[in-house]
């Protein structure tokens, strides 16, 4: 049976995938997950999870459409150009959105 | 875990689902999420009739969007709410429903043109904004996830507002009279929107002693102030005569003088008992009953059903 693993570095860090371990039960792939995703980089908490019980959308399937294929550019926050720097926390959503931009433009080409 | 533990380990999201957390704590937090999850469908409600009446297809575009966002953070927040173990999803949305749900002051008001769409686009939303990026240290770990996704997606709205309000400032004559008509009569609203002053509301002290809030309403409203009422200047807006509002330089904080505000107003509000608020709930128990069926037929697929009501007004 094979166990997803998400590992999460630090305390109060989100759970990120890491890799997937083979074990019989639960208690064995938390021990496997240990091992194999927890041993060298550091670890606060893993979680494991059957991978049968992962359902998977992908962007390449028919009539889906996921991290803005479709031009939307109306919905970020770049798209207007009044002065987000009056205020800290506008400017905080900005540079979020202006990185996930260019993630998106990275993932394109 | 006892109150004490709870006091003593307070800090930025560090209590989640494996916490065991005392029955007050649960009770606050859930009290504090389900309002701001309220009030997100709320303001939903206020902006949703503004997809129709945007005067260009770029505005229409992006108040549906920030509609859809606003509907979204609520669903994200009740389900940090509903993590606490003391009410489920089902039992807010029936409470918001009924009238007994509480939410923001502000969307107890209908917005009567396109001229008001910037008081909440960009002022309301503003004050909310700010609130709510210091909740990204808040101690409820669920909640602080849900507050990084909705800090992420509020920028653009509020740009989109201070987009809207630089048009209609930038416009005629009479753009820039029915703009300031528009600020007045919302000034006094966005004043109480962080509660009266020093009172730091019933619930306010316990909530900052266990880390669920990370700043007062006193200093929110003064960190609101300084970087909004440059903004309402820069457009040419002048701030009314009454309620009188004093900036303080040498200490840095704005005096808003509570007498010339309208507090029974805001208690009534706060009660759900103004017309207008009660009229807003009113739509959205009527939006919630028409797609009634949606939700059935989700829960229960394959059965056939009744002829679906409209689930516009």
């Amino acid at each position: 049976m094979k166990w997803e693993v998400f590992r999460q570095e630090k305390t109060k860090d989100y759970h990120t995938h890491v890799g997937n371990v083979h074990a019989p039960n639960a208690e064995m792939a938390k021990q496997y997950a240990q091992i194999m995703h927890a041993r060298r980089k550091p670890a606060n908490s893993l979680w494991v999870v059957p991978k049968e019980e992962i359902e998977e959308v992908h962007a390449d399937e028919r009539g889906v459409e996921m991290g803005g294929t479709t031009q939307k550019e109306y919905r970020w926050a770049t798209n207007y150009n009044t002065d987000e720097t009056f205020a800290e926390e506008i400017e905080d959503s900005q540079r979020e959105q202006e990185a996930a931009e260019r993630d998106l433009a990275e993932a394109d080409r | 875990m006892d109150l004490e533990t709870v006091t003593e380990r307070a800090g930025p999201r560090e209590f989640g689902p494996g916490d065991e957390m005392p029955e007050e704590y649960r009770e606050a937090a859930t009290r504090m999420i389900q309002f701001h999850a309220n009030s997100e469908i709320m303001g939903a409600y206020i902006e949703r009739p503004f997809i129709r009446q945007a005067p260009s297809l770029d505005r229409k575009l992006a108040v549906s969007a920030q509609v859809q966002d606003e509907i979204g953070h609520g669903q994200l927040l009740y389900r940090a709410a509903e993590e606490l173990g003391v009410k489920s999803r089902e039992r807010m949305l029936e409470e918001l429903a009924s009238g007994e749900g509480k939410f923001l002051n502000c969307f107890h008001y209908p917005l009567d043109d396109w001229y008001e769409l910037p008081m909440i686009m960009f002022f309301v939303d503003g004050a909310a904004m700010r609130r709510q990026a210091t909740l990204k240290r808040t101690s409820w770990e669920p909640y602080a996830h849900a507050i990084d996704k909705i800090c992420f997606e509020e920028g653009f709205h509020i740009k989109h507002g201070e987009d809207i309000l630089r048009t209609i400032a930038t416009g005629s004559r009479k753009d820039q009279q029915r703009l300031q008509a528009a600020f007045e009569k919302w000034w006094p609203r966005i004043l109480q929107f962080f509660g009266p002053t020093d009172d730091d509301s019933t619930h306010g002290e316990f909530a900052m002693e266990v880390g669920l809030k990370t700043m007062s309403n006193d200093d929110l409203r003064n960190a609101f102030l300084n970087a909004y009422v440059p903004k309402a200047k820069k457009y040419g807006l002048e701030l009314p005569e009454y309620p009188r509002v004093e900036y303080h330089e040498s200490d840095d904080y704005y005096e808003v003088y509570e007498e010339d505000l309208d507090w029974s107003e805001f208690f009534t509000v706060a009660r759900n008992e103004l017309p207008t608020g009660a009229g807003q709930i009113e739509k959205r128990r009527r939006s919630q009953a028409a797609v009634e069926w949606v939700r059935d037929a989700i829960e229960s697929p394959g059965q056939g059903g009744a002829t679906p009501a409209a689930a516009d007004d």
